[in-house]
C-alpha cells in the first residue's frame, strides 16, 4: 500500500523511477554525503595527530586500547541487534522487535557511556582538553561528532521502540522507518570501524 | 479504505487546511509557493547586496576617499559577497528549481514535500540570523596587535560622524573567511560568529534541498520520461544537488572548526596553538569551488532552454551538453586549489591544479559551442528572454576566458589579490549567472502569473543591465593588471588609478537603473500584464503543458512523454528540408490541452500543508544564537530551548496524520484516500 | 516495505556478528604484535585490510547493499571514493601523505 512504485493505485499513474522507495534513497544519498563529513574530520585528525612540537600531551600518547576495543565490539554488536529487530518486523514478531530495538539502544548507550568516560579520564587524568593543542581538538571533535550522531540514533531507536508499544505502532507503514532509522546506525557504525582503525590502532605518538 | 486506519488517530495534531491568507503561506508544501518565496527573499537579498556594492563603489570613485572608514569597508565587502553568493544567486535558483522541476519532469509535487518547506525556512531563518549581525554584531580590531602599528591597526579611522562606521560591527573577514584573520585574536567579537553560524544554517538548508530534488528527478518522472528525455534545466539541477550534497559536509566541517576555534578556544586555525591556516583553505576551497558551479550550472540549464525556443531549433547536441554539464560537477571538485596558487602550495600541487583547472575549459567550450549551434540557422526572436540568453554566453564566455589566464599559474600569481580576479568572477557570476536567472525571469514568468512581461520595458532593462554590466567590470580587467589591490578601503592618487574607478562607479549605477526598470516592469506586467494563454513561446517542453498560471496539481493528467522536446513534437512535424513544419491542428491540440489540464477527471488529492517545517526550522537560530552568548545564563536556555523545538517538532512531523478524513478541497475535489507522497 | 528480495536469516546474522568480533580480535591482537615485533608498513597495512573487509561486511550484508538496486551501490560507493580522493589529495598537499616527488 505504501509502495506507490510497484502499486499504481488509479490516481497514481505509472512513473518513471529507480525502483527504489523514495525514503530509503533519500537515506542512502544522504549517507554518502556524511563521507565527505566525517573524512574532513578524519583529515584534519591525520593533520595534526603526531605534529610535533605542541604543547600538552598528544591523544596517542593515552589511548586506552583495551578499554577502547571493548567499546568498539560493543559497538559492533549493536549492528547484529538492529539487524533482527529488522528480521524479527519483517516476521510480524512485534516482541522480537521491541526487544532488539531497546537491545540496541542499549548497546548504543554502553558505547557513549564508554565515551563519556574516555573523555573524563583525558580531561581529569591526563589534563588533555579541547584547547590543549590541535591535536586533542582534532581528536575531541571528531570523536565528540561521531558520538553526537550516536546519541541521535539512540533517540531514535528509543522513539521506534516507544511507537512500536502503541497499537498498530511499527505496522507495515512504520516498517520503513525502522529500516532506515537501521541504515542510519549501521553507517554511525562503518564510521567508528574507520575511527578505531585510523585513529587508535594506527596511532604513532609524535617524534 | 483509508490508510489513515493504519495509524493512531490524534486529535491533536490536526492538519492545517487554509488556502488563503498569511498562514496558507506559512504552512504551504506546494513546490509553487515555496519557489515563489525563495524567489522574492532572494530578490530582496539581491536590493541589498547591491546597496552594499554601491556603498563600496561610492568609497572607490575616488582616490583616498573618506566616505567609508576602512572598518565599514571590509564589511561592506565581506556581506556583498556573502549576500549575493548565499542569499541571492543560490536561493534564486532554488526557487526555479522548486517551481519548475515538478513540472519539466511531469510530477505533482517533490519526494518530500514538507521537507521541502522546511529547507525554505531554514534558509528563511538562516538569512535573518545573518543579517541580524548588523544590529547584535560587534567586532573589535585589536590596535597594534603583535607589533602591527600605524593607521592600518585602527579600522575607524578616516571616518567622522556619517562615515558608515556602525557598519564596521558586521562580519568583516571576507566572505571566504579566512583564518586567522577571522578567527578568535583578530577578529575578536560576534560578527564573524554571525557569519559562521549563519552559512552552517543555510548550508543545511540546501543539503536538505539537494536530498529531496535528487530523489524527485530519480523517482518521480512521468511515464516515458527517461533520463535522457529530461529538459537540460532538470539535468543540471541534478548536477547542482549532487555537487551541494557533497561539498555542503566540508564547509559544514570547517565552519563547526572555526566555531570552535572562537567561541571554545580549539586550536584548529590558531598558529599559535600550533593550528594550520593553510588547513582553512583547503576545507573551504573543497567546498568554494563547487559552489561557483552550483551558482552558475542552473543558469546555463535555463539558457539551454531559452534559446531552442527563441530559435525555433532543438538544442545542438543535447547529450553533449548534458554530459558536458556532469563533467564540470565531477572536474569541479578536482580544482580548489587553484584558489591557493599564491598560498605557499607545492610546485607539484600548483601544477597538478593548473592542468586540471584548464581541462574544465574543455566542457565548459562544448557548451558554449552548442548553444551556438543552436542559434545557427535558426528562426530566431529577440525576446528580451532570449536578449538575456544570448548576453549569459557572450559574457560567460569573457569571464570564462580570463578564468583560463588564471589558470595558467605564474600569470595568476600576478592576479591574485588585484581588481583582475575581481573581473572574472563578476563577468561569470553576474555576466553568467544573473544575466541567466533574469533571462529565465522572463522566460517563465507566464507559468508563475498567466500574463507576459513587457517586452519595451524588458529590453530596456536588458540594454541598459547590459551597458552598465560591461562599465563596471570590464575596466576591473585592467584596473587589476595596473596593480589595483583587492579588499583595500582607498587608494592613493599617484596610482593613476581614479579615472577608471569613477567610470566603474557610474556603470554600477547604471545598473541599478536598469533593476529599477525591471522592478517597475514586474510589478506593472503582473498586474496589467498581457494574458498568456498556455504557450506564450511555442516552446518545446512539457511544463508549458499546464495552464498559466500553473494550477495548484500542476498535470490533470500527466504527460505520457515519447520523446525529447515532447510538446514540440506534438505541435510539429519534421517537413521535407528538416525543418519544423507546424502541424495545421496544432492549435487544436494545444487547445485540448489546456481544456484536459484544467478539468480534472477525478479528485485529485495533494499533500496537506503542515506547522512543522515553520517551526522546526525556528530551533537552528535559537540553537546557534545560545551558542555565540553560550557564557551567559539566557545563552545557554537558548540552546536547550532550541534542541526541545527540534525534538517537538521532528515527533510532531513524524506523528502528524497525513491528512484530515473528508477535507474539502479548493477544486471542490474530495478527499478520501491517502496521498501517498511520504515526506 | 519490500519483501521480494532475499534477506539473510538471523542465523546468518549471527554468523555475520561472529565473522566481525574475530576480525576485530585479530586486528587488536595485530596491534599488539606491533609493539612488541615492529612490522613496519605491514603493519598499517594489515589493519586497514582488516578494518575494510569489516567495512563492507556491515554495508553489503547489515545494510543490505547487496542486494538492493545497483543505483544504492553507485552512490554509496561515488561519496565513498570521492571523499577517499579529495582527502588524500589534501593530506598529500599538506604533506601528511607523503607522495614520490611532491
Amino acid at each position: 500500500m505504501t509502495d506507490v512504485l510497484h502499486e499504481a493505485p488509479p490516481d497514481h499513474p505509472e512513473h518513471e523511477s529507480t525502483g527504489v522507495d523514495n525514503r530509503k534513497l533519500g537515506m542512502w544519498l544522504f549517507l554518502s554525503s556524511e563521507f565527505l563529513f566525517f573524512g574532513a574530520l578524519i583529515s584534519n585528525y591525520l593533520l595534526y595527530s603526531n605534529r610535533p612540537g605542541f604543547a600538552g600531551i598528544y591523544p596517542s600518547e593515552i589511548y586506552d586500547i583495551p578499554f577502547t576495543s571493548v567499546s568498539s565490539f560493543v559497538l559492533l554488536m549493536s549492528s547484529l541487534t538492529m539487524v533482527l529487530a529488522h528480521n524479527a518486523l519483517t516476521r510480524g514478531d512485534m516482541n522480537g522487535t521491541r526487544t532488539w530495538l531497546f537491545a540496541t539502544a542499549a548497546l548504543g548507550s554502553v558505547f557513549l557511556g564508554g565515551q563519556v568516560f574516555e573523555f573524563t579520564e583525558f580531561i581529569v587524568n591526563s589534563n588533555m582538553k579541547l584547547t590543549t593543542n590541535p591535536a586533542a581538538s582534532a581528536f575531541y571533535v571528531l570523536t565528540g561528532f561521531h558520538g553526537t550522531h550516536v546519541a541521535l540514533g539512540v533517540i531514535m531507536l528509543l522513539s521506534l521502540w516507544g511507537i512500536s508499544r502503541r497499537p498498530g505502532g511499527l505496522s507495515e507503514k512504520h516498517g520503513m522507518n525502522l529500516e532506515l532509522v537501521g541504515l542510519y546506525w549501521h553507517f554511525v557504525d562503518i564510521i567508528w570501524i574507520v575511527i578505531f582503525t585510523v585513529v587508535y590502532l594506527l596511532s604513532v605518538p609524535p617524534a | 479504505m483509508t490508510a489513515t486506519a493504519e495509524r493512531p488517530q490524534t486529535t491533536i495534531f490536526r492538519r492545517p487546511s487554509a488556502k488563503t491568507g498569511i498562514w496558507s503561506w506559512v504552512t504551504t508544501v506546494d513546490h509553487k509557493r515555496i519557489g515563489i518565496m525563495y524567489g522574492y527573499a532572494a530578490f530582496t537579498f539581491f536590493i541589498i547586496g547591491g546597496v552594499e556594492a554601491l556603498l563600496l563603489r561610492i568609497q572607490l570613485a575616488q582616490a583616498n576617499s573618506e566616505f567609508l572608514t576602512a572598518g565599514a569597508y571590509n564589511a561592506l565587502f565581506t556581506m556583498h559577497g556573502t549576500t549575493m553568493i548565499f542569499l541571492f544567486v543560490m536561493p534564486a535558483s532554488a526557487a526555479f528549481m522548486n517551481y519548475l522541476l515538478p513540472l519539466m519532469i511531469g510530477a505533482r509535487d517533490v519526494a518530500f514535500p514538507r521537507l521541502n518547506a522546511l529547507s525554505w525556512w531554514i534558509f528563511f531563518f538562516g538569512g535573518i540570523f545573518l543579517y541580524s549581525t548588523f544590529i547584535f554584531g560587534t567586532t573589535m580590531a585589536p590596535i597594534g596587535a603583535d607589533g602591527i602599528g600605524g593607521v592600518d591597526g585602527n579600522l575607524a579611522l578616516g571616518g567622522g560622524p556619517g562615515s558608515f562606521n556602525f557598519l564596521a560591527n558586521s562580519p568583516d573577514g571576507g566572505w571566504f573567511g579566512y583564518q586567522p584573520n577571522a578567527g578568535p585574536l583578530y577578529s575578536s567579537g560576534t560578527a564573524m560568529d554571525y557569519w559562521a553560524l549563519g552559512l552552517q544554517i543555510l548550508g543545511l538548508a540546501s543539503l536538505v534541498s539537494s536530498v529531496n530534488f535528487l530523489v524527485t528527478i530519480f523517482n518521480m518522472r512521468a511515464k516515458g520520461m527517461r533520463l535522457l528525455r529530461m529538459p537540460v534545466f532538470v539535468w543540471m539541477s541534478m548536477v547542482v544537488a549532487f555537487l551541494l550534497l557533497f561539498s555542503l559536509p566540508i564547509i559544514a566541517v570547517a565552519l563547526f572548526m572555526v566555531t570552535f576555534d572562537r567561541q571554545f578556544g580549539s586550536l584548529f586555525f590558531a598558529p599559535v596553538g600550533g593550528g594550520d591556516p593553510i588547513l582553512w583553505q583547503h576545507l573551504f576551497w573543497l567546498f568554494g569551488h563547487p559552489e561557483v558551479y552550483i551558482l552558475v550550472l542552473p543558469a546555463m540549464g535555463m539558457v539551454s532552454e531559452i534559446l531552442p525556443t527563441f530559435s525555433r531549433k532543438p538544442l545542438f547536441g543535447y547529450s553533449a551538453v548534458v554530459f558536458a554539464g556532469a563533467a564540470i560537477g565531477f572536474l569541479g571538485f578536482g580544482v580548489w586549489a587553484h584558489h591557493m596558487f599564491a598560498s605557499g602550495i607545492t610546485p607539484v600541487a600548483q601544477a597538478a591544479f593548473g592542468l586540471s583547472t584548464m581541462t574544465i575549459a574543455i566542457p565548459t567550450g562544448i557548451k558554449i559551442f552548442n548553444w551556438l549551434g543552436t542559434m545557427w540557422m535558426g528562426r530566431i526572436r529577440l525576446t528580451t528572454s532570449m536578449l538575456f540568453a544570448i548576453g549569459f554566453v557572450a559574457m560567460f564566455t569573457i569571464g570564462g576566458l580570463s578564468g583560463v589566464t588564471h589558470a595558467v599559474v605564474p600569470s595568476d600569481w600576478q592576479q591574485t589579490d588585484t581588481y583582475y580576479i575581481v573581473a572574472h568572477f563578476h563577468y561569470v557570476l553576474f555576466g553568467g549567472a544573473i544575466f541567466g536567472l533574469f533571462g529565465g525571469l522572463y522566460y517563465w514568468f507566464p507559468k508563475l502569473t498567466g500574463k507576459v512581461m513587457n517586452e519595451k520595458l524588458g529590453k530596456t532593462h536588458f540594454w541598459l543591465q547590459l551597458l552598465g554590466f560591461n562599465l563596471t567590470f570590464a575596466p576591473m580587467h585592467w584596473l587589476g593588471l595596473q596593480g589595483m589591490v583587492r579588499r583595500t578601503w582607498k587608494y592613493a592618487p599617484e596610482t593613476g588609478l581614479e579615472p577608471w574607478n569613477l567610470a566603474v562607479t557610474v556603470g554600477a549605477f547604471i545598473i541599478a537603473l536598469s533593476i529599477a526598470v525591471f522592478i517597475v516592469n514586474w510589478v506593472t506586467s503582473k498586474r496589467r500584464g498581457q494574458p498568456s494563454g498556455l504557450d506564450p513561446w511555442d516552446a518545446r517542453t512539457v511544463e508549458w503543458m499546464v495552464p498559466n498560471p500553473a494550477p495548484e496539481y500542476n498535470f490533470a493528467v500527466p504527460p505520457v512523454v515519447t520523446r525529447l522536446d515532447h510538446f514540440w513534437h506534438l505541435k510539429y512535424d519534421e517537413g521535407p528540408d528538416g525543418r519544423a513544419v507546424r502541424k495545421p491542428d496544432a492549435d487544436d491540440i494545444v487547445a485540448k490541452i489546456e481544456h484536459d489540464q484544467l478539468n480534472p477527471a477525478s479528485p485529485i488529492h495533494l499533500p496537506n500543508p503542515s506547522y512543522f517545517p515553520f517551526f522546526m526550522a525556528t530551533a537552528f537560530p535559537t540553537i546557534f544564537y545560545g551558542i555565540i552568548y553560550h557564557r551567559t545564563l539566557w545563552g545557554k536556555a537558548l540552546i536547550f530551548a532550541g534542541v526541545l523545538i527540534a525534538l517537538i517538532s521532528v515527533i510532531g512531523w513524524a506523528i502528524e496524520p497525513l491528512e484530515e478524513p473528508h477535507q474539502e478541497h479548493a477544486d471542490g475535489a474530495h478527499a478520501d484516500e491517502e496521498e501517498a507522497a511520504h515526506d | 516495505m519490500t519483501t521480494e528480495h532475499h534477506h539473510p536469516t538471523p542465523a546468518q546474522y549471527w554468523k555475520i556478528a561472529v565473522l566481525l568480533g574475530v576480525l576485530t580480535a585479530i586486528e587488536v591482537a595485530l596491534y599488539y604484535v606491533n609493539l612488541s615485533y615492529d612490522l613496519g608498513s605491514l603493519n598499517a597495512v594489515l589493519l586497514i585490510v582488516l578494518a575494510t573487509l569489516k567495512f563492507v561486511i556491515v554495508v553489503a550484508f547489515y545494510m543490505h547493499l547487496r542486494y538492493e538496486k545497483a543505483t544504492l551501490s553507485k552512490f554509496f560507493t561515488g561519496g565513498f571514493v570521492l571523499a577517499a580522493s579529495l582527502y588524500t589529495v589534501v593530506l598529500a598537499a599538506l604533506g601528511v601523505l607523503v607522495i614520490r616527488g611532491s
